[in-house]
């Protein structure tokens, strides 16, 4: 059953558009990553299931009930926020208290609750401390307690890693995700961070320009990405997008771009000829062999592979993925070839769908 | 080892440090240091003040202030005042300062207009209040009448309890702007997200002022208070202009004692010793409170 509906929901704030035509739905227990850059309308569309902000149309519902009307403190949901938000005059244990005092839970039943949450987030000789006594990774996890001692239906977290420095977010990260498959509860998050919402979620919404541009399990969205968009967010480093024309010759396609002419498809019924773009994944760009002449320009030795940035005829510049042993110096010429089954055909413009059936996109 | 011996650079340091620091501490011997001790020095004597010719009485002035009926009532009196003033101020002030946070339309000249009663010379207002408290003439008693609240014209400045209720009144009027101003600079620095996070947690916008924003606004009150105890405590020309201490002596606070001592009475050694005794007073009521807030605050 679908936890969490978003039904055609629009937002406005005066004349600036918000989120548009939102469609979405979350089943249950399910981990949701909301990915996108800035200002891509993933966060407001999480404070309008939280009830922060109200939709200008469409209509939201948690479990089988609309809550466009509730008041956040009605929607049975609780927010991890990027700030963590922690009540500064209160000590860690009247944090985590406070959603219970308010819902009036007796004094006597909130005790053993927190020392449960308390427990599981490895707070309890911190709970008479208060939030400035307390390290980033502390004040997560406090955060992550007073979400979790009410056993709320829907947990939505707002960027809760971003303040983290890179050890403590895998740490946490790893966290996040056994926590979940602990509780079992929906879990919407928001990020800009494509590692995080590829090794947390279930299902990923990639969002961009107010609209959700694909919403699928990360390996679909990295292999089978909807359009040129996507295509580009996903994936480290991106994929090389290359503007060029597609044409029909026979019973087969081609895809130009100065000097490189590969076959692609088989493509979807409705394509066109004319200007396109040809997607390829770093993986898929054979360095090293093949037909066409390259120029070293940039290798970045991350330690187990090196991405290499090369520079074709015409000045297109694209960039590979090599073993670390391979020695090549800046300036040295290569020869390089495209892995064309693997590659994609995206329509022209920025959110250009895709319009080769199926990938493979894996180098064997 | 380390060694102890200070560097020529760290000695020129030093030398630079004194010599910045100097003009500062010449200038607050001089505002400060010295009309307190020369206070002090003053209070232990019998000085005429026409001539300021006088002798030395030693304590003898502090023996009779301690004795004398009219000081224990003015101090009295000082404290009505100011608790009266103090807590009207920071009521409205909190209030005001809630109202103008909000996104309402005419906020920015809201924000405006509000500092009038904190601009304005204390002669000007108070002759405005004075017109307005008119017994005969003053709209007060008018629209009163009018609204049929009343049926005789009420002598607001010269009976009590309604000189003290009417001083305390303009008091607050006059002076809780600043609160608001300090107030409303604080608000504006609260997270949006801790209320967010409240109103997630189940808080309403009683709970949420309780839970929030008077937490956050503690240590600016406690400021506030400090600064306006002091400054409310030591109000002179308010009170003069307004009943001039009167009825009789009922709004009759400490400096207007000192100043009937000084140049009514003409006993300056007096006005001194009672001076001296209101700082000793004020410096009593702040330790207290400072040490009290001190304490939450650990």
């Amino acid at each position: 059953m679908a936890d969490v509906v978003f039904k055609n929901v629009h937002k406005k704030f005066g004349d600036f558009i918000a989120v548009e035509g939102l469609d979405l739905s979350i089943e249950e227990g399910e981990f949701v990553s909301l990915l996108g850059p800035s200002g891509c309308g993933k966060t407001t569309t999480l404070r309008m299931l939280a009830g922060l902000e109200f939709p200008s149309s469409g209509e939201i519902s948690i479990g089988d009930r609309v809550v466009n009307d509730l008041p956040p403190g009605k929607r049975d949901i609780a927010m991890v926020f990027q700030s963590y938000a922690l009540y500064p005059h209160m000590s860690v244990e009247k944090n985590i208290a406070y959603p219970l005092k308010k819902r009036g839970v007796p004094r006597s039943e909130q005790g053993p609750m927190i020392a449960r949450v308390a427990e599981m987030l490895q707070l309890t000789p911190l709970l008479s401390r208060k939030p400035r006594q307390l390290s980033g990774g502390q004040q997560q996890r406090v955060a992550l307690g007073r979400a979790l001692v009410r056993d709320p239906k829907v947990f939505l977290l707002d960027e809760p890693l971003s303040n983290l420095d890179a050890k403590l977010r895998g740490i946490m990260r790893a966290e996040l995700v056994e926590l979940h498959q602990r509780l079992g509860r929906t879990m919407v998050y928001v990020t800009h961070d494509q590692l995080e919402a590829m090794t947390m979620s279930d299902r990923i919404a990639v969002m961009y320009d107010k609209k959700l541009q694909q919403f699928a399990p990360p390996q679909e969205v990295y292999r089978e990405p909807a359009n040129r968009f996507v295509a580009g967010f996903i994936g480290m480093p991106s994929m090389n997008l290359i503007d060029g024309d597609l044409s029909q010759e026979g019973d087969r396609w081609m895809f130009r771009s100065g000097s490189i002419s590969v076959p692609v498809g088989p493509l979807v019924a409705d394509a066109r000829g004319g200007e396109a773009c040809l997607g390829v994944r770093p993986e898929n760009l054979l360095l090293g062999e093949g037909p066409t002449p390259a120029v070293v320009q940039l290798v970045e030795r991350t330690g187990h592979e090196n991405i290499v940035v090369v520079e074709i005829e015409g000045g297109l510049r694209m960039t590979g993925r090599v073993p670390a042993s391979t020695d090549w110096k800046t300036g040295e010429t290569i020869q390089m070839s495209i892995q064309s089954e693997a590659a994609h055909v995206f329509a022209a413009g920025p959110t250009g769908r895709r319009l080769n059936i199926a990938s493979v996109a894996v180098r064997p | 080892m380390i060694k102890n011996k200070q560097t020529k650079l760290e000695r020129h340091y030093a030398t630079l440090g004194m010599m910045l620091i100097a003009p500062t501490v010449l200038v607050f011997c001089a505002v400060i240091v010295y009309p307190l001790v020369s206070a002090i020095y003053l209070s232990l004597f019998d000085i005429y003040t026409p001539t300021l010719q006088g002798e030395w009485v030693g304590l003898d002035n502090y023996r009779e202030l301690l004795g004398k009926g009219e000081f224990w009532a003015s101090l009295r009196t000082n404290l009505i005042w100011t608790v009266g003033t103090l807590s009207l101020q920071i009521l409205f002030g909190i209030g005001m300062a809630l109202v103008l946070h909000q996104n309402i339309w005419f906020r920015s000249l809201a924000r405006s207009l509000i500092l009038f009663p904190y601009f304005i010379s204390t002669v000007v207002a108070v002759l405005v209040w004075r017109w307005l408290f008119n017994d005969l003439y003053g709209i007060l008693n008018h629209l009163m009448m009018a609204a049929g609240l009343i049926d005789m014209p009420v002598d607001y400045l010269g009976s009590m309890p309604n000189a003290m209720i009417s001083v305390i009144l303009v008091g607050a009027w006059k002076y809780f702007p600043f609160v608001v101003i300090a107030v409303l600079a604080r608000l504006q620095t609260i997270p949006d997200s801790l209320y967010e996070a409240a109103r997630i947690d189940g808080a309403g916008p009683v709970a949420r002022f309780f839970d929030i924003t008077l937490p956050q606004l503690r240590d600016v009150l406690v400021v506030i208070i400090m600064l306006r105890a002091i400054w409310d405590f030591k109000e002179f020309d308010l009170i003069f202009l307004l009943t001039g201490g009167g009825p009789v002596t009922s709004t009759q606070t400490l400096p207007l004692l000192v100043y009937k001592e000084a140049f009514s009475l003409n006993n300056m050694g007096m006005a001194a010793a009672y001076a001296v005794a209101m700082m000793a007073v004020m410096l009593v009521f702040m330790i207290l409170y400072i040490r009290k807030t001190g304490e939450k605050d650990a």
